[in-house]
């Protein structure tokens, strides 16, 4: 299939809410989604971002059966590992299901990580879903690891009261 | 004991953040895993683009329980991003040296650092612990902290340079 991955722009920021949407919907969850397209275009896009996105598109031939060309996303930014330095995380992949199948998940890993390695990075990390069997699969075929699996390590969070009263002190 | 003071990290921090990254790691059994060097830190830490933000706890000469280090806990962070909810905070390193703990040095840094994420409107304090430092789970479940990879099922994943320079490679 004819596609493209380029660096997003702000005039993405409309699909790329669009496809967080699907995303969420995909992972059951879309009553979590609060960001906005401003806030994407905000943070994303202004002098100092606090993350970075990757368009795939096919041209107007190819478009979606809603009329979309812009197909599959990723969303990035550095992180640091006090053991090895530079890192990238990966925060985002997908690609809209009807273009599945087609190397277009892989084409937007595969420029996450020249990315990455040109930033001087040594690692990509991310999280995947236990249940999320076929993108499991996908991703322990490009040589990934399970960190939680190998050294039991767990993703915690500390939000909403436990963080301001956090902030304040208090047991 | 009230006699420590915290703060921003400066570039000549540097040694002891190291010293206390290495500590870190020997008490988590990977002491063999830190390939950071001095200058590494310099660069990321405090050059035009910081990949990660540092807090240090210092004691003056007459508190000092350990001969010659002044510089005795430290905490490192980056903001990262969710596009459901917006900015976070990440917490990569926390540590207070065994000869200063049970002082409340630990909970005076964290106050801080959720602080710092109130003030920066992040949603969130994100980080990882492993499952088998029972004492460290604890003090963040105290606290108010859930562990994401028990109850929501996400895994972290990651892939080496190795493999990162074979997918980066692929057409």
């Amino acid at each position: 299939m004819d596609f493209t991955i380029r660096a997003a722009t702000l005039e993405d920021c409309k699909d790329i809410s669009r496809m967080i949407l699907e995303l969420a919907e995909y992972e059951k969850v879309s009553d979590q989604v609060k960001i906005t397209q401003r806030d994407l275009e905000q943070d994303g896009f202004s002098k100092n971002p606090f993350f970075h996105g990757i368009i795939a598109e096919v041209p107007e031939h190819l478009k979606s059966r809603e009329g979309h060309t812009k197909v599959g996303y990723s969303l990035y930014f550095y992180t640091y590992s006090s053991w090895k330095g530079r890192a990238v995380y990966m925060e985002d992949l997908y690609v809209m299901p009807e273009f599945r199948g087609k190397g277009i998940g892989k084409a937007l890993m595969s420029k996450v990580s020249q990315l990455g390695l040109a930033a001087g990075c040594t690692q990509l990390n991310f999280t995947v879903l236990d249940w999320n069997k076929s993108s499991l699969d996908f991703y322990l075929k490009q040589g990934c690891w399970d960190v939680t699996s190998d050294l039991g390590y767990h993703c915690m969070r500390c939000e909403g009261d436990a963080l301001e009263n956090l902030a304040q002190g208090d047991l | 004991m009230a006699h420590f003071n915290l703060r921003k990290a400066e570039p000549k921090d540097v040694p002891d953040i190291l010293r206390l990254i290495k500590e870190l790691a020997k008490y988590e059994e990977m002491e063999d895993q830190v390939i950071l060097t001095e200058k590494d830190l310099l660069e990321d830490g405090f050059g035009n683009h910081p990949f990660y933000h540092c807090v240090v706890a210092d004691v003056s000469r007459e508190h000092q329980k350990v001969e010659g280090y002044s510089v005795i806990g430290f905490a490192m962070y980056y903001f990262t991003y969710d596009p459901w909810i917006g900015k976070l905070l990440y917490l990569e390193d926390f540590y207070v040296m065994k000869e200063y703990r049970g002082f409340g040095i630990g909970s005076e840094i964290l106050k801080i650092l959720s602080d710092t994420a109130v003030k920066n409107r992040c949603s969130s304090m994100h980080f990882i612990v492993a499952e088998s430092n029972k004492a460290s789970i604890d003090f963040y479940k105290r606290r108010g902290a859930s562990d994401l990879s028990l109850q929501e099922g996400w895994r972290l994943f990651r892939i080496d340079k190795k493999n990162l320079l074979k997918m980066s490679a692929e057409e």
